[in-house]
Parts: structure tokens; C-alpha cells; sequence
């Protein structure tokens, strides 16, 4: 089916992970304690051959974090990650002549240039959302995963398109105690506790040409980057894959055995590979029912009352249960504040 | 770690070889006690001693270049560790009556111990009010070690936020508070590389420290954005003394890896405060860093 599990090991670690590793030895920290619990050692970085799993991948994070305790870490991280080194991917950003083109590698080659964080790209009339997704189950790291990706995005746009790009910031959760660093890494419009992982920005940037791109270098990049995803395991993780399948059927969405069907397993399999990416069915639906529940309130002019049809609630009563029980809000409370920023 | 004890093998291996000698000279010259006459308070009160005494030489060797003063503190504690580690000897050893070195190493090295020690933290003292002196604009009244930036020989933002609360308390005197950030950093980093936008950082930092009043002080707030707290300042003088910060920066001709000059400037913020809570004295000045009117 084309999905990877947690502890498949393709990601190259002289990619992503490498810069993680130069940033420590840049600050005095030795590699091998980095690098300890994930059965890899520098030397064989260095030769090129060694490889990761998405669950070394978060133990790497969880050691970097530890050995370097400091709120900047990740935003330093991001600032670094693109359009990095990572063949044929970080060549197809560098050339991309705007930002739908830049966008699209994040979103159709993910797991070759930011394999921890899936991005989904929605367009509403007035913006484009372009939404951060936990493909590994990160759990207490996601947060810095989201930092480095949005500061890496952020940072590669600005720098590709030449000018400073009006990003608005959404984050999942509260504001932590050091804003300053999401201030003046991110410098935008910050919202926090919002229910989605997202940066905004107005629609009218999307196909805005930019300076000094090959068109030619993009279309054999293209090419390269089609040939090596089709020689890796998987395209998505088995999480970030199953939550894309229940969203795309969300009016009616599969149980756990048909989605085991859909998968040509046997839902104790779904279940053991899912528990391998710290995630259950239920949180995947219910996720991805908030999402779209989001979506359609924020960007697509809809009242709770449409969302609550069009997610297949039987009585608005129960939706509203539902609804709460996923964010912690209810949905005219969630409405109100999503069509803020929308506005702006 | 391990490089800061290397420094020291020499000292370490000395006290090791010391330790033994009084090992065997004890040997050499009494008998051993039988258990019975053990006397267990005595060996761990006097063990314990020594054993801490080991621990503080550790403690120091690792923490402190050598130098006159590192030597004097660990002279002194080995000197101490002895006279304890003779004392510890006593107890499983009884030495003939005879025998007067013991209590030369017991009750001569003990004074003559502390007096080095004393001698060492009293150069200390004076090491410190050294150094100190040199960190006088990037820390004010107390210390805090957790606050340290781990970039640049600054303290971040959250030692800013506790010392202009500290300031903002003192009611009757104006307090400026200045955010500066590099124009076009984002663009220096990705132009100069890792390496050498870390070291612009730092030596941008030396710049404004150069320029600034022996009461102010300079934070690094996050990125490449610092923070400036000019304590009893009001506005006309802030306004003088940023301009004065952003012609020096001006004029610093930072120099790559490959010796080429990258020019570098700051846009500045400036916020007074009145009457109001450190977040929103720092809200203020980050608001005004944006606009080019720079008016609090």
C-alpha cells in the first residue's frame, strides 16, 4: 500500500538529521551522545550510508533536546533545514519559480525533505492554509517539530522569493514561555492555541513569480525526485496515510476493520502498527474530523450548523459534544475565533 | 570534562602518590587493630571528611584553568585531605607511641591546610572582582547562571524580563528600554554561513557593550535581536544613545572567515516606560522596532 512504519529505516541520516548534528557540534555537543539509542554512529553518517527510522529520527530530537536545553534550538534548526542538502529535493525548491511550486514539494515530496511533518496546502478564497501534520507520532516533540518546520518554511520563502512574506502563524498549543522566540524567529501574526498547526497567507502570493529559478533544473529534479520516492518503502507514514484516507472519506468515514481491509491487514496488525506511532484509530478520526471541522469554519464561510451536516451528525447536540471532547472548544467558540484571523 | 582534569593530571597523580606513602608508612611502622577495637563513628566521621575534601578538589579542578589561584585552593585541600587521611589511618592502625611524624601530619598539616585554602579563596575574591568588573554592562546587581545565552556571552530574555521589573519598581526614575535587530540578518545568514553569522552575533555584542554606560545593560532577547535597558534614562538621552549604538554598528566592519568585509546595521526601537509591567515595556519597544517613526 505504500506506507512506512515506525521503524522502517530509509531516512537518509546525512539529511535532516545531519543538520541537527552540526548544530550540536557547532555548540561543543559530541555526536555519539546524540546519537546514542539510535544504533548509529558518526563515522557511518559521514560515509553516507547510514539510514533512519522515523522512530530514530525522534530519539535523535529527544537526545538533541536534552543535551541543549534551549527554547532556540529548534528555531535555529529550521532557519538551517532549507533548502538543505538533500539532492534532487532541495533541488527542486531552490529552483522553483513561486511559491505554489515551492509549496509543492513539501506537500507531494514530504518524506524525502522534512519526513517528520506532512504538509497539507488548502486554498479558501481569500488564503492559502498550509498545515502542519504529525506523520510520526511524535508526541512531546511534535512542538519543536512544528517550530523547526514553520521557521525553516518561512525562512526558505522569504529568502527564494526575495521579500518578506505576510505569514500568519496558527498553533495548536498555548503560548509557551519564551514567545520572544517565536517573535523574532517567525515575525508574524501569532496565534496560539488555535486547533490546527498552520500558516496563512493571502492567496495573491501563490503564483507571484520569483527571481532566479531554472526552469530546466526543476523539471530534471522533478524527474529525480518521481524516481526516488517510488524506491522507498513508503510515499507516508502509516499514520499520516490512514488520517489522509479518513479525511478524504469524512462524510462517511471507514471503521477500523474496513480501514484494516483497505490496508490488506487484519485490524490487530493495524492496531499493533499504529501503536508504533504512538496513535489509535479513534485519535486519527477524531483528528482528522476537527481538522475539516476547522477548515470549513475558518476558511470556506461555513456555520456550525453546515459542518454538523456535512460531518455526518445526526443532531447538533451531539456534534457539539463531539465537538468539545476534540478541542476543548465548542464550535460557535471555535467559529468566532478562526474567523479572526481569517479577516485579517 | 575530561579535558579540563587532563589539565590537572600532574596535581592528581601527586595527591594519589601521597595518599599511598601514608598508607605505607603506617604500615611500615605500627599494627593493624583487630575489629574488635574498631571504633565505627570515628572512621565515618573521619572518612567522610576526607572523602569530601576529595570531592572538592574535583569539583574545582574541573571548573577552574590552572593558575596561581587553582593552585593554592588544591594545595590547601590536599594538604587538609592528608591530615584527615592520617587520622583515618589511626583508626586501623595503631602506631607505636614512639612514633611522632603522625601527629605532625595530624596536627601540623590540619593549620597549615587551612591556611593556604584561605590564602586561595582570598585570590579568588580578587579573581572575581576582576571579572566582574569586566561583565559590569551584561549583568546587574545578582547573578543568575541559568539565564546565560548560549550564543553569545550574554544573558537572555529571561534575566531582561527580571531586571526591569527590578527597575521598573524604582518609581521615580525614567527607564528606557532599546530592542535593536540586524537589518537583513536572514539574509547575512543564509549569505554567510552558520559559522560566521554565529560569530557577527557575538561580535556585534562586543560593540554595543562598547559603547554602552557603565549602569546599562545588554540581553540578547532571541535571534539576532538584543535588548537594551538604560536605567534612569529618559527619553531625549535614550534617543541620543541608540543613535550613537546604531552608528557604531555602522561603522564595525565585520570581517568573514575569508576576510571579507560584510557591512552590517541595526534598526532600532525604543520604548520609555511609564507606569506599566515588564511585557509590555518589551511589547512597546518590539512594537516600535517595525515602525520607522520610532515613537513610544
Amino acid at each position: 500500500m505504500g506506507f512506512f512504519l515506525h521503524d522502517q529505516r530509509f531516512i537518509p541520516a546525512h539529511g535532516q538529521a545531519a543538520v541537527l548534528l552540526d548544530l550540536a557540534a557547532d555548540q561543543a555537543i559530541d555526536s555519539n551522545v546524540l546519537l546514542r539509542h539510535t544504533g548509529l554512529f558518526r563515522e557511518q553518517i559521514v560515509q553516507g550510508e547510514a539510514q533512519l527510522s522515523s522512530h530514530d529520527f525522534l530519539q535523535l530530537i529527544h537526545n538533541s533536546r536534552r543535551s541543549l536545553a534551549d527554547p532556540e534550538l529548534s528555531f535555529r534548526y529550521g532557519q538551517r533545514l532549507f533548502p538543505g542538502h538533500y539532492g534532487a529535493a532541495s533541488t527542486l525548491l531552490a529552483n522553483a519559480g513561486n511559491l505554489a511550486q515551492a509549496l509543492q514539494v513539501f506537500c507531494d515530496f514530504g518524506v524525502l525533505i522534512q519526513p517528520l511533518a506532512g504538509a497539507r496546502l488548502s486554498l479558501s478564497e481569500q488564503h492559502l492554509c498550509l498545515q502542519w501534520l504529525d506523520c510520526a507520532g511524535s508526541g512531546p516533540h511534535w512542538r519543536f517539530i512544528v517550530e523547526a518546520a514553520m521557521t525553516g518554511v518561512a525562512s526558505v520563502t522569504r529568502w527564494l522569493s526575495g521579500e518578506r512574506l505576510p505569514w500568519q502563524f496558527l498553533f495548536r498549543h498555548d503560548c509557551p514561555d519564551y514567545p520572544e522566540q517565536y517573535q523574532v524567529h517567525l515575525s508574524g501574526p501569532l496565534h496560539f492555541a488555535s486547533q490546527i498547526d498552520a500558516m496563512l497567507l493571502p492567496l495573491e502570493y501563490l503564483e507571484r513569480p520569483w527571481p532566479n529559478h531554472s526552469a530546466t533544473a526543476r523539471q530534471a529534479a522533478l524527474q529525480q525526485c518521481q524516481q526516488e520516492i517510488a524506491s522507498l518503502p513508503g510515499t507516508l507514514s502509516l499514520r499520516h496515510g490512514l488520517y489522509l484516507h479518513l479525511l478524504e472519506h469524512i462524510h462517511q468515514p471507514p471503521s477500523l476493520q474496513e480501514s484494516a481491509e483497505w490496508l490488506e491487514c487484519s485490524p490487530a496488525t493495524l492496531k499493533r502498527r499504529l501503536k508504533g506511532f504512538s496513535s489509535h484509530y479513534q485519535q486519527l478520526l477524531d483528528e482528522a474530523r476537527l481538522h475539516q471541522a476547522v477548515h470549513w469554519l475558518a476558511f470556506h464561510g461555513q456555520g456550525p450548523d453546515q459542518v454538523c451536516a456535512r460531518l455526518n451528525f445526526t443532531d447538533s447536540t451531539n456534534f457539539r459534544r463531539s465537538f468539545k471532547r476534540w478541542s476543548g472548544q465548542t464550535p460557535a467558540m471555535c467559529h468566532r475565533q478562526l474567523l479572526r484571523f481569517a479577516q485579517r | 570534562m575530561k579535558q579540563r582534569l587532563s589539565l590537572h593530571r600532574g596535581s592528581l597523580i601527586a595527591l594519589l602518590v601521597m595518599a599511598n606513602l601514608v598508607v605505607l608508612a603506617n604500615l611500615a611502622s605500627g599494627d593493624l587493630k583487630t575489629v574488635s577495637e574498631l571504633v565505627w563513628l570515628d572512621i565515618a566521621g573521619e572518612g567522610g571528611a576526607a572523602l569530601l575534601a576529595l570531592l572538592w578538589i574535583g569539583l574545582i579542578l574541573n571548573s577552574r584553568p590552572t593558575g596561581r589561584v587553582t593552585r593554592l585552593l588544591v594545595t590547601g585541600l590536599s594538604t587538609l585531605f592528608l591530615a584527615y587521611w592520617q587520622d583515618l589511618m589511626d583508626e586501623f592502625i595503631q602506631l607505636p607511641s614512639a612514633v611522632m611524624w603522625d601527629h605532625w601530619l595530624e596536627s601540623g598539616a590540619m593549620p597549615l591546610g587551612m591556611l593556604l585554602l584561605t590564602l586561595g579563596i582570598y585570590h579568588w575574591h580578587r579573581e572575581q572582582q576582576a571579572i566582574s568588573a569586566q561583565l559590569q554592562k551584561r549583568e546587574r546587581v545578582f547573578r543568575e547562571h541559568r539565564s546565560l545565552d548560549g550564543l553569545t556571552p550574554l544573558s537572555g530574555p529571561r534575566y531582561l524580563r527580571e531586571q526591569l521589573a527590578m527597575e521598573l519598581l524604582k518609581q521615580d526614575q525614567p527607564l528606557s528600554l532599546v530592542m535593536l535587530d540586524l537589518h537583513c540578518f536572514d539574509h547575512s545568514r543564509r549569505l554567510l554561513g552558520p559559522h560566521d553569522s554565529d560569530r557577527l552575533l557575538r561580535e556585534v555584542a562586543e560593540v554595543l557593550l562598547l559603547n554602552l554606560r557603565q549602569q546599562d545593560l545588554l540581553c540578547r532577547y532571541a535571534g539576532d535581536r538584543f535588548a537594551v535597558v538604560l536605567p534612569r534614562t529618559g527619553r531625549q538621552e535614550a534617543e541620543s544613545l541608540t543613535r550613537e549604538l546604531e552608528q557604531a554598528v555602522r561603522h564595525f566592519a565585520f570581517k568573514t572567515q575569508r576576510g571579507i568585509t560584510h557591512p552590517v546595521a541595526i534598526m532600532a526601537g525604543l520604548a520609555v516606560a511609564h507606569d506599566e509591567d515588564a511585557d509590555s515595556l518589551i511589547e512597546r519597544a518590539n512594537r516600535n522596532l517595525h515602525s520607522p517613526s520610532r515613537v513610544a
